[in-house]
């Protein structure tokens, strides 16, 4: 590892202000991504600035329902807050899915958030890839790419988001506080990752030195009738292979509306907006499901190795609709 | 010498029994001393530097930069070896730091002491080798017959005191060992039924939990005392010899806390690296190896690629079988001679087959080198054979237990080999055993426990059940003529009033419990309870690899012959104070066959200690002929049945190993709490490389050196097991004992992927499975 300067921050401002002030300085929050990326080499901050004394690290139900969550709630604390475990299945579900005990002790929201891609060129800094280097290169298309997007990608970039949470919140429509250099201003989840087009290296739309300080997530009528399913190479402890966040409001076995978003498939949470579309207002049958999420999926460009994982999230989809219709019939 | 076959079980403590381990309570209360806690006052710290390229010419190296860190104390290259410039188990062709050509990625080429292991880490980081990048060859296919063929060796490696008689020094290039089987005429020979398949194993990963570790320190003789974890002291001082250009005596090793081993630490690591540092800086040095280092700083298990023909007449009697099996064994020798040895002798697996004809290559590749790991070569073999087994049943309207018990071996077989099976080979007993243990309820209703675990995937739609069978055969002990033999010393004296034994060997516990059993042997064979076991250390005769399933059987047989030795001169003292008669020694007490007890131990110890040390051997092998693979190799066999069921998400391609029953005969049941965990731990090993385990290696490169991108079981992922043990006594061996270790990983992969194809109705050809070879097949339905 390289040698780096280490600062806690007491309040949002300085730390904004510290890494604003220094190309390449860095927040650290719960550690448990960017310390492991420092040691490959692949992140190579010269400043870690701490944010976990910063008070951003209660979950508030305010009076609409909207739910809102500072940045440092640990992804332990979450899951076993009483208004996401009764209230939000679907994002407690995702968080008890990701990592294993030790680690979701550690992580927190704005790192979840912001965890890079488990991509093996990424990690492995004797390769070309152009998210790490632009221009040098995807040696993954080619390549070891069987836990890659078939969804979203680029032809400079196919590696997924690894995250569990993040697609929970997508399907949620949650805003992201956000404070930078010029005050503070909130965006919708959707438009925090970018996709990789030409620029890979370019993850996020938030500025150098921009904070994270929480979450909203405005209330959804049916939300407690959600659910998160994982698929991962072994029983716990695994990055998704695929995996889906739904919501489902059926009335008179007609969905009236769904909300529905993939993990593991794309280069971002992937909110599935032509199958939410496709769904609204036809009968809630395996039928439709299946339907729908192909419609999702005629986008799709899968390639050698990872081409299962066009069957493999539609059956998750057929088979976590299908059990939310089931409990509402 | 006289040894007696009486087991004398009353004194308490001794075999047959589960006496508390001595390391266990520190084990797991976290206190234990593991080869990583090694510290010493002022010892400096070394880092390896290692190639980042499968394969390229090392044009220089300038270790300028390095030096020039404030707190380095020295940076050597090849340059500074001051021996041997290669070392090998069986032929030394591997480089103790590279010099000219770099053959895998991960291979040392420079190491470094400073006074922190960070600063050792950074010097190494400033060494700038200049490399001319060649194109590796990484499909074992290419290695061996590819029109523009590239050989991954210039020179022939050198062979060494462990060659075996028949391995060839690889003189086509890239073949370190082509084994034939030719048994009846497999040729000629045609069947009413044949199937065919191809198969393939992926790379797996000893993946212990203690990292590459040991402190040398520099002696005043000019030689060097190393602590570390390894697997056999002596062999590793015997390499270490050469490569430091010290004899052997100045070589002084004693075994560190060994977390875990599988046959990882079987070839040297740091070894010779930090000695060489130590004896250039006059100080001590500690290496320990990160996790991702670990991954490149030991060998793996060897991927294979497996073409097998049964033939067989219309009941499913096996008339023939023909196989392929092809062993990638990585960029050197390492052992694959053995690996080879192993997978042609037992590639048919426990079977009477009149006609065989096998080939088995081992060959080099810019691939991480493999070699030893629990099982190896039968573990292979077993996937192939086990897998047709299944086929030909399916053929001729068998179940899968019947075509197994109508094939089976039993004592008296011939194996394809010549070799007669002189023991016990209860394998048709086994099936029946298993097929008889209850089957698991139905689908489970606990959601973790269903397929996708915690995941929540499913609460039983799309999910089958399956069961599946397989049998494996395991040689134990080195075989093929190797003079395998082991070496203790015992002593008996008075501490306080009480008579107390000592039992030394250089035999390494890695966790198996060797220690507990090395004493409770002492404790039977002796009639005294108080024993202690010294720790392990080249002051005493080699005790042999820890491997091969042998440490109980031929280092358990070395300390009883001590201790037969210790009791003749008792006896003697005996006859002399009690006058002439038989005795025997139980509980404390010396007891005359005639008049019982006549007096106690320590009486006979008043004249002062008894202490005799002896080598001991077992029976002599052959080695196998190069054309025909005959030859009486093996000095005992062990078989290990196992039932699995599972339940499969078949359109998520997720698998729950429900139960794992197994049946093994393990001769004699020497420490039952200890047979009961290796079954468990081989059987989960098994169980990792049916379902997840695989080291991926793209280019010749690795891609998922850690804990995090490796997948092992965790206990999510392990079901409870039926467990029966046999006890059928080997007549040739000390207790009637059989090797316990392996068996269990070798019958649990095949069993396991059986289950899953009769769950799901997919031809599975490959091990690990993954969610993929499910899902895309269940498309094609
Ligand atoms: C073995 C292992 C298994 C895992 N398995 C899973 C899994 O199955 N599913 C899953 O979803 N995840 C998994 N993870 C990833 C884990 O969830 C993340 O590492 C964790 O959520 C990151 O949170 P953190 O607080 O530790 O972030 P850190 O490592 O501290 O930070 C990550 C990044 O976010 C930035 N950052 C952090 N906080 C802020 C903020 N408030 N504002 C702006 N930038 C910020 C940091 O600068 C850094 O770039 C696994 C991780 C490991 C090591
Ligand atoms: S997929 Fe993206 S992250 Fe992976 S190698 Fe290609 S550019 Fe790099």
């Amino acid at each position: 590892m390289r040698p780096f300067q280490f600062v806690r921050a007491d309040d949002a401002a300085t730390a904004v202000q510290t890494v604003t002030a220094n190309p390449k300085a860095k927040f650290l929050a719960g550690g448990t991504n960017l310390v492991d990326l420092m040691k490959l080499g692949v992140e190579r901050p010269d400043l870690l600035v701490d944010l976990t004394r910063l008070p951003f690290d209660s979950v508030d139900v305010e009076a609409d329902g909207t739910v809102r969550i500072g940045t440092n709630v640990r992804n332990s604390d979450l899951a076993a807050h009483p208004a996401v475990r009764n209230g939000l299945p679907l994002l407690s579900q995702a968080l008890l899915a990701g990592a294993s005990g030790q680690l979701r002790n550690m992580a927190t929201v704005g790192g979840n958030l912001l965890q890079r891609t488990r991509c093996v060129y990424f990690q492995d800094v004797t390769k070309p890839c152009n998210k790490r280097q632009p221009g040098s290169g995807c040696p993954a298309r080619q390549g070891d790419h069987r836990n890659l997007a078939i969804l979203g990608a680029s032809e400079a970039c196919i590696a997924t988001h690894p995250s569990d949470m993040a697609v929970a919140l997508a399907a949620l429509d949650a805003r992201v506080a956000v404070s930078g250099p010029d005050g503070d201003r909130e965006t919708p989840l959707a438009e925090l990752h970018a996709l990789p087009g030409e620029h890979p290296e370019q993850e996020t739309t938030l500025r150098h030195g921009e904070l994270i300080t929480g979450i909203a997530v405005p209330p959804l009528a049916y939300a407690e009738r959600s659910a998160y399913r994982k698929v991962r190479d072994r029983a716990s402890y695994a990055f998704a292979v695929a995996s889906v966040a739904a919501a489902l409001d059926v009335e008179d076995g007609v969905v009236r509306d769904v909300r529905l978003a993939f993990g593991a498939v794309a280069p971002k949470p992937w909110r599935a907006h032509a199958a939410e579309d496709a769904l609204r207002g036809r009968p809630a049958t395996a039928a439709s499901f299946r339907a729908a999420a192909e419609a999702e999926l005629a986008a799709a460009e899968p390639l050698r190795d990872n081409a299962f994982k066009v069957p493999l999230i539609t059956n998750v989809v057929v088979r976590t609709l299908s059990d939310l219709a089931g409990e509402t019939s | 010498m006289t040894v007696s076959t009486e087991v004398r079980n009353r004194t308490a403590g001794g075999i047959g029994e589960s006496p508390v381990r001595p390391d266990g309570t520190f084990k797991v209360t976290g206190q234990f001393a593991y080869s990583s806690d090694l510290w010493m006052d002022g010892m400096l710290w070394g880092a390896t530097l290692r190639s980042p390229h499968p394969r390229a010419r090392i044009t220089s190296i300038d270790v300028g930069p390095a030096l020039k860190l404030a707190g380095v104390s020295a940076v050597l290259t090849h340059d500074d070896v001051p021996g041997e410039k290669v070392y090998g188990l069986e032929i030394a062709d591997q480089p103790v730091l590279a010099f000219d050509e770099v053959r895998y990625q991960g291979e040392p080429v420079v190491i470094v002491a400073a006074d922190h292991p960070e600063t050792a880490r950074r010097a190494a980081a400033l060494v700038v080798v200049d490399y001319e990048v060649v194109e590796p060859v990484t499909d074992p296919r290419e290695a061996v017959g590819h029109p523009d063929w590239k050989p991954v060796h210039d020179e022939p490696g050198e062979r060494t005191a462990m060659s075996r008689d028949r391995a060839p020094v690889h003189p086509h290039g890239n073949i370190v060992r082509h084994q034939r089987i030719r048994f009846g005429d497999p040729d000629a020979v045609t069947a009413d039924v044949v199937v065919q398949g191809d198969y393939e194993v992926g790379m797996q990963d000893q993946a212990f939990l203690g990292p590459e570790s040991g402190l040398a320190v520099p002696a005043d003789d000019g030689g060097v005392d190393l602590y570390v974890a390894t697997q056999w002291l002596h062999v590793d001082r015997r390499q270490m010899s050469g490569a430091l250009a010290l004899p052997e005596e100045k070589i002084r090793l004693t075994l560190a806390g060994v977390g875990g081993a599988f046959g990882a630490r079987e070839d040297l690591s740091m070894q010779v690296h930090a000695c060489m540092l130590a004896l250039r800086t006059g100080r001590p040095v500690k290496m320990v190896y990160s996790r991702e280092e670990s991954f490149f700083g030991h060998v793996h298990r060897h991927p294979a690629l497996m073409r097998y023909e049964h033939g067989a007449d219309r009941d499913g009697r096996l008339v023939y079988v023909r196989a392929h099996i092809l062993l990638d064994g990585g960029a050197y020798t390492s052992s694959t001679p053995a690996v080879v040895g192993n997978a042609s002798t037992l590639g048919v697996g426990p079977y009477d087959v009149p006609n065989v004809g096998m080939d088995c290559w081992g060959v080099y590749t810019n691939n991480p080198p493999c070699g030893a790991m629990r099982g190896f070569g039968a573990v292979q073999a077993a996937f192939g054979y086990e897998s047709q087994m299944d086929k030909l049943a399916a053929a001729v309207g068998l179940s899968p237990v019947e075509i197994r018990t109508l094939n089976a071996v039993s004592e008296g077989s011939i194996l394809p080999t010549g070799q007669r099976i002189d023991s016990p080979a209860p394998v048709a007993e086994l099936m029946h055993r298993l097929d008889a243990m209850p089957l698991p309820g139905s689908v489970d209703q606990d959601i973790r426990l269903l397929p996708g675990g915690v995941s929540n995937t499913t609460h039983g739609e799309g999910v089958r059940r399956g069961v599946g069978y397989a049998v494996g055969i395991k040689n134990v002990g080195f075989s093929e003529g190797f003079d395998d033999y082991s070496t203790a010393r015992v002593r008996i004296e008075l501490v306080g009033d009480e008579p107390s034994v000592l039992v030394h060997t250089a035999a390494v516990e890695v966790g198996q419990g060797l220690v507990t059993v090395q004493a409770q042997i002492a404790r039977s064979e002796l009639g005294v309870e108080r024993v202690t076991v010294a720790a392990a250390d080249t002051q005493v005769g080699s005790g042999g690899s820890t491997s091969a399933s042998r440490q109980t059987y031929v280092t358990g047989g070395a300390v009883r012959a001590g201790c037969a030795a210790v009791r003749s001169s008792l006896f003697e003292r005996a006859a002399a104070r009690y006058g002439p008669g038989e005795f025997r020694l139980v509980a404390g007490k010396v007891e005359s066959l005639v008049d019982g007890v006549v007096g106690d131990i320590a009486s006979l110890l008043l004249d002062g200690p008894v202490e005799h040390t002896v080598q001991w051997r077992h029976r002599p092998t052959q080695p196998l002929d190069e054309a025909t693979g005959r030859g009486n190799a093996h000095v005992q066999w062990a078989f290990c049945a196992h039932r699995a069921v599972v339940d499969v998400d078949v359109e998520l391609g997720l698998i729950r190993v429900v139960e794992l029953a197994c049946v093994q005969d393990v001769g004699k049941a020497m420490n039952p709490d200890a047979v009961l965990g290796q079954i468990h731990g081989g059987s989960a090993q098994g169980l990792g490389l049916a379902v997840m385990e695989e080291v991926q290696v793209v280019d010749g490169k690795l891609r998922n050196p850690s804990f995090t991108d490796y997948l092992m079981p965790t206990i999510m992922d392990m079901p409870p097991m039926r467990v029966e043990v046999l006890e059928l006594a080997d007549p040739h061996s000390p207790y009637g004992l059989r090797g316990v270790g392996e068996p269990p990983t070798i019958s649990s992969t095949p069993a396991i992927v059986a289950a899953v194809r009769a769950a799901s109705g997919v031809d599975l050809k490959r091990v690990p499975i993954r969610p993929e070879h499910l899902v895309a097949a269940a498309l094609c339905h």
